[in-house]
């Protein structure tokens, strides 16, 4: 019997590893079609006809990043390039590995979501690693308070393709303020004259979720306080921290529904403390906070709707926003960001310089950096409907 | 004394001696034993035809890097194993060590420095880090072993309630100085030299110094597991620790110190880290013990108690670094590694479990 | 075939990669008979009762049960047949009660889904009665002594209406009173027409319970006589196929003055009511005692793993503290336990792990290194010495007999020099040619000036091996007697005194 168990078990790992050999092949095989098609549709096309792309991304299971990587398989794909993903399940050391692997492997270009956001010495490293090979740092941040500087001008290897860290913030603040101001009788549930407010944090060192914890707020009182209107303030006088963050650095819809689970239990109308209004890093929580309210009876169509804001503009946050249950977010654009890799990925390995590349996209939704050319931000937009 | 070629011959001669069944018999149960070898070996050789790059110098260095960088925390948690128990504080022990060394080594001129009076980067001052943070973790591991061995707790609830109060350490520690939660960078170019300069090239790919330094680690642990009182105890509580009592071994000590050598090897883990990933944020060495435990089970280190080797550590570090590297040269997607990641601890366990259960 | 065969192994055959464990054994039990089997340790007789029972696959022969050949693929199909065992080391759920024990893997249910208790407790009864067992059903087992957990474990044979029971050992933990009872239940299960197989060392009991006998050695089945036929002589010289003249080696020991002193133990969480004895140098004390007297008790106070409320010890006049193990070691005292398998040995250790634990610091070297070269010597010395049966040093030690266990042990604790040897039961399960070869050792030691306390449910074993005999009852001394001129009764008298 015991044998048995053992044969089987033996047995399923030898099918599985052929299984993956045979997962293999058609993804072969499809490379090889486009890159013959690409071959007669273009024959001017330059690039190398087994050009070998290795998309490092931080985490599997990131939402929004899942539909930016849709949207670059299809762009890698229309430009002739299947490329491969690798993903390191938000664990920096595992990536190197990743990386290190890749370039003994051959690769020729290294796409990388770094998964220590802000952190350029991680992005120095990656760079000493990869010698001669160009990489394209793409969506997270690769440096706090100009320290990607260096990095980007100091290097003819490397491009940078992201968003201004600061500007989602900004943007959902001033939103935030606008509608505050707007509906500000209708928001005070408790009628004390002043709105209660929550904030989800993503992750507690990511350089995007502190950005936006700090203006998301800053920038809405500023606009409610230019109005005459008080100030939000936050539920609970005791967090001096002012946010609830995602323990695991995970920016998870199902950190934001439990807090709000929790924080209802003590603040609720009942009480005459309901929370107000809730801002979030991102559309993920804010799913779970709508979650949580439709849960007590809010946001449900019917009822009372309590404001809550985030950022990205997933599927599930428009479709929130069309039925009433969400207020507004901030649209990154996933297809602009997976254009602007897969295009400057190319235009690289057809020989032209990082700088070159990017100045090559030539596309509204695109702006260089004012000071380094090497770094490209892709513009964020209010989104409350369409 | 056990000689290879001498054994062959008398493996051999028994095999000849045997009637059909019982040969049948004994190859099945040679190929059964050496299962994981086999598979590994077809394992590479398909890597390598698929993928020629796998199988050069420069892929090596690759290799051998990595498993130097799991071993430390491998040849840590084993101990725990050995006497039946288990570590699940180690990644985050890792975690805290890393900060704290990180920030000890952060570069006098950096501009997000966390402690600005800390003495300037000198050999001494990176040995002296060494040695704290090898230290905090060793704290770690005595505070582990203390209620494992005082209260009798079975060690998964102790470590984890560790690892949870560790990680509450972590997160408080990366707030500090208005840091914010924000990954500690900056480090320091001597630091990155003493643990990641590079020794020589192989293929073009640069070997660290810290695959010097698992090797030594691995020849001290060696001599710790085999030639100390020490070890022998720790085989003895492991197997069966009432007769160990008995015996004359204090039980207590000896687990105290497994937990406490094992949390200095996660501390040394934790120092070579945050040069690893380039900076160290408050996630780093979330979940490493999970691979850490992984090896050392497909390594023979088992939860039977009182068995396991070094060498069989060191083996099941490389073939979990093996299928980590070959799949993705192959580009097998994430999932898929997982899947098969798990279908070989499984498989190497129960084949483990195999020479425990028959003939009873 | 006859009519009253019931059950019937022919030419059983087993071998294991080296070894012809069973080679073409014969063994039939007749209805309503008791059937001893006995043999050496490592004669065959195990193993021919794991083929028996489908544990292990058999490679030739053939079993009949009531003239149906059978070939059963594990005990729990045995045992719907009607083939039942009681196991020398019990595996039973420890941390149930009795009757969970002895309806596990077939409850009475209530419409398929809840147990039935109240039939659970009702069937328990009434086997109970009809055995003359004395033990509450709702009980569990861990807080039971080893004769009740037997008794459950008989009792559950008996649930299954089996028609041949095998009993391991049966008496190896048990005292006189309770041998008794066992023997009349197994007398009245033979009444019955059970078919018993009785396996066990002890020659005496033997002789009074059993019908017939079969001896077994080295695999081969020798002979199978009646009972009646038979004198002690004759089996002993069928087992070990040569003449043994004596049970115990001559007695050449010569106590001289008195070196242990034990005053006053009372234990804080055990029985021991002020118990006080002395034992010389070159002294073999016995304690004797029925179950739960004391006797284990009391020497692992002396030893420090069970808490002293009160009581002092003295060596040589000088008082140690012996608060545990290390110390008590330090101090020049040694512990057999009771339990091999649970206290004593490291089984998935080698013979030299197992040789060297408590002796480490003889090998030390600079310090911390440890010399492999002396401890291959020690461990060599002691296979010479004690005639241990091993292939080799690496060998793990669960694989060898309890006998060579023993010896493995009895190696490593002389390794720590010790002046006063603690040995609790010392040849519990343990084959004739080896207790004779352990008696010959503690003599040894006596020679040489050591102090032996020796606890043992033997009589005749503490009668032919001590000088002198200390008598515990309910957990106190109840006298002491010199094994010289005292007789087992005046043993059991005082044994009785505080019961």
């Amino acid at each position: 019997m015991k044998k048995l168990v053992a044969v089987g078990l033996a047995s399923a790992m030898a099918l599985s590893l052929t299984a993956c050999g045979a997962k293999e092949q058609p993804a072969a095989t499809t490379a090889a079609a486009a890159a013959t098609e690409a071959a007669t549709e273009a024959a001017k096309e330059e690039v190398k006809d087994d050009a070998k792309v290795v998309v490092f991304w931080y985490d599997e299971s990131d939402v929004f990043l899942g539909f930016v990587r849709d949207a670059m398989n299809k762009e890698f794909e229309a430009l002739g390039i299947t490329p491969d993903n690798q993903f390191a399940a938000n664990n920096q050391s595992t990536q190197i590995d990743q990386i290190n692997t890749a370039i003994a492997g051959g690769a020729d270009i290294l796409v990388v979501n770094q998964v220590t956001s802000g952190a350029s010495d991680t992005a120095e490293d990656i760079l000493a690693a990869a010698g001669d090979i160009p990489v394209v740092f793409f969506n997270r941040p690769i440096g706090v308070d100009g320290s990607e500087t260096p990095v980007l001008t100091e290097n003819n290897t490397v491009a940078f393709i992201g968003t201004d860290a600061p500007e989602a913030g900004h943007m959902q603040g001033e939103m935030i303020g606008e509608y505050v101001v707007a509906n500000f009788d209708a928001i005070d549930i408790n009628k004390d004259g002043k709105i209660s407010y929550a904030m989800m944090k993503g992750d507690e060192a990511n350089v995007e979720a502190i950005y936006r914890t700090q203006y998301g707020l800053e920038d809405a009182n500023a606009v409610i306080e230019a109005a005459g209107k008080p100030a939000l303030v936050y539920f609970d006088a005791a967090n001096t921290d002012c946010y609830q963050v995602d323990q695991g650095g995970a920016w998870s819809a199902a950190a934001a529904k439990e807090y709000m689970d929790t924080n209802f239990v003590s603040y609720n109308e009942a009480n005459g403390n309901m929370i107000e209004l809730v801002i979030c890093n991102n559309d993920g929580m804010a799913e779970g906070v709508i979650a949580s309210l439709q849960e007590k009876g809010y946001n449900t169509g019917d009822g009372h709707v309590v404001p809550v804001f985030g950022v990205d503009a997933t599927d599930n946050a428009k479709a929130l926003i069309a039925d009433g249950a969400m207020t507004g977010t901030i649209k990154q654009d996933d297809k602009g960001m997976a254009a602007a890799v897969a295009n400057t990925a190319k235009a690289i390995l057809e020989g032209a310089t990082p700088a070159e590349a990017l100045a090559s996209l030539n596309d509204d939704r695109f702006s260089i950096d004012a000071e380094i050319n090497t770094k490209m931000y892709v513009a964020f937009a209010p989104y409350t409907g369409e | 004394m056990t000689n290879p070629v001498k054994n062959m011959q008398r493996a051999i001669a028994d095999y000849k001696q045997m009637n059909a069944k019982d040969q049948k018999r004994y190859l099945t149960d040679m190929v059964l034993n050496n299962a994981l070898y086999i598979l590994m070996a077809i394992f590479v050789i398909y890597t390598a035809i698929k993928q020629p790059n796998f199988l050069t110098l420069g892929s090596f260095a690759n290799l051998i890097t990595q498993v130097a960088a799991y071993l430390p925390l491998a040849l840590g948690i084993a101990g725990c194993i050995v006497l039946t128990g288990t570590d699940l504080s180690a990644g985050r022990v890792v975690g805290l060590t890393a900060a704290i060394a990180g920030v000890f080594m952060q570069k006098a001129d950096f501009a997000n420095k966390m402690f600005q009076n800390l003495p300037e980067i000198t050999l001494g001052w990176i040995l002296a880090t060494m040695l704290i943070v090898v230290l905090i973790g060793a704290m770690i591991g005595l505070v582990n072993g203390f209620f494992v061995a005082k209260f009798s707790l079975h060690p998964f609830i102790v470590t984890l309630s560790t690892q949870l109060i560790t990680y509450g350490i972590i997160l408080w520690f990366f707030a500090l100085n208005g840091n914010n939660g924000q990954p500690i960078s900056g480090l320091s170019r001597e630091y990155k030299d003493f643990v990641g300069g590079a020794m020589f090239r192989l293929g073009g790919v640069a070997v660290p110094r810290y695959v010097l330094y698992a090797i030594i680690l691995t020849v001290v642990m060696w001599f710790i597991w085999n030639k100390t009182t020490f070890g022998k105890n720790m085989f003895a509580v492991g197997s069966n620790a009432e007769a160990a009592k008995v015996s004359g071994v204090n039980v207590f000590m000896t687990t105290v110190l497994v937990h406490t050598l094992a949390g200095a090897m996660y501390g040394y883990a934790g120092f070579i880290e945050g040069v690893r990933a380039g900076s160290v944020a408050a996630s780093t060495g979330l979940n490493a013990e999970c691979d850490a435990i992984a090896a050392c089970v497909i390594g023979g280190v088992s939860f039977v108690g009182g068995t396991g080797k070094i060498s069989g550590i060191i083996l099941g570090v490389f073939v979990l670094r093996i299928i980590f590297v070959a799949l993705t040269m192959l580009g097998v997607d994430s999932s898929s590694l997982y899947i098969i990641k798990g279908a070989i601890i499984l498989c190497a366990c129960a084949l483990d479990m195999r020479k425990y259960l028959v003939k009873k | 075939m006859e009519q009253n065969t019931l059950l019937k192994m022919v030419g059983i055959t087993k071998t294991f990669p080296g070894v012809k464990a069973l080679d073409g054994v014969n063994f039939e039990v007749k209805r309503g008979t008791v059937h001893a089997l006995m043999g050496e340790n490592g004669a065959g007789k195990s193993t021919l009762m794991k083929c028996l029972f489908g544990m292990y696959a058999k490679d030739g022969g053939q079993i009949y049960l009531e003239g149906n050949e059978i070939n059963f693929k594990n005990s729990k199909e045995a045992l719907d047949n009607g083939v039942a065992m009681v196991h020398q080391e019990l595996n039973q759920a420890l941390k149930r009660n009795v009757m969970d024990n002895i309806w596990l893997g077939r409850y009475p249910t209530i419409a398929g889904i809840t147990v039935n208790e109240k039939k659970m407790y009702q069937d328990t009864m009434a086997i109970f009665k009809e055995l003359d067992i004395d033990v509450d059903p709702y009980k569990i087992m861990s807080t039971m002594p080893v004769s009740q957990r037997q008794m459950v474990e008989i009792a559950k044979a008996v649930s299954y209406n089996s028609k041949v029971i095998v009993f391991d050992e049966p008496t190896s933990s048990l005292t006189e009173e309770e041998v008794e009872h066992l023997f009349k239940i197994i007398n009245m299960l033979r009444d019955r027409g059970v078919g018993i197989i009785y396996i066990s060392h002890k020659m005496a009991e033997i002789k009074r319970i059993s019908d017939y006998i079969t001896v077994m050695r080295d695999g081969k089945w020798v002979a199978t006589e009646r009972a009646e036929d038979l004198e002690m002589q004759d089996i002993i010289r069928l087992m070990v196929g040569r003449e043994l003249t004596n049970q115990f080696p001559p007695k050449t020991n010569t106590p001289g003055e008195v070196y242990l002193k034990v005053e006053g133990i009372t234990g804080m969480y055990n029985q021991l009511k002020e118990v006080s004895f002395e034992a010389k140098r070159g002294e073999i004390v016995g304690l004797a005692g029925l179950d739960a007297s004391g006797r284990t008790e009391t020497l692992e106070s002396i030893f420090g793993i069970r808490t002293r409320k009160e009581g002092k010890i003295f060596l040589d006049g000088k008082q140690c503290l012996n608060r545990n193990a290390q110390e008590s070691i330090k101090n020049g005292f040694a512990l057999l336990t009771e339990e091999r398998r649970a206290t004593g040995i490291f089984g998935v250790l080698d013979i030299k792990a197992n040789t060297v634990i408590s002796s480490l610091k003889r090998h030390k070297r600079f310090g911390i290194f440890l010399s492999e070269k002396s401890q291959r010597e020690d461990t060599q010395y002691y296979i010479d010495a004690m005639r241990t049966k091993t292939p080799s040093q690496e060998t793990k030690i669960r694989t060898l007999s309890g006998g060579n266990q023993q010896k493995v042990i009895i190696g490593r604790w002389l390794l720590t020099e010790p002046e006063v040897l603690l040995l609790d039961e010392p040849t519990r399960g343990i084959d004739v040619g080896a207790k004779y070869e352990i008696y010959q050792l503690i003599l040894d030691l006596a020679n040489k000036g050591k102090t032996v306390l020796m606890v043992s449910s033997e009589m005749p074993e503490l009668l032919g091996v001590c000088d002198r005999i200390v008598v515990m009852s309910g957990g106190r001394v109840a006298g002491e007697v010199d094994a010289r001129n005292t007789t087992q009764e005046e043993i059991m008298t005082l044994a009785a005194k505080y019961v």
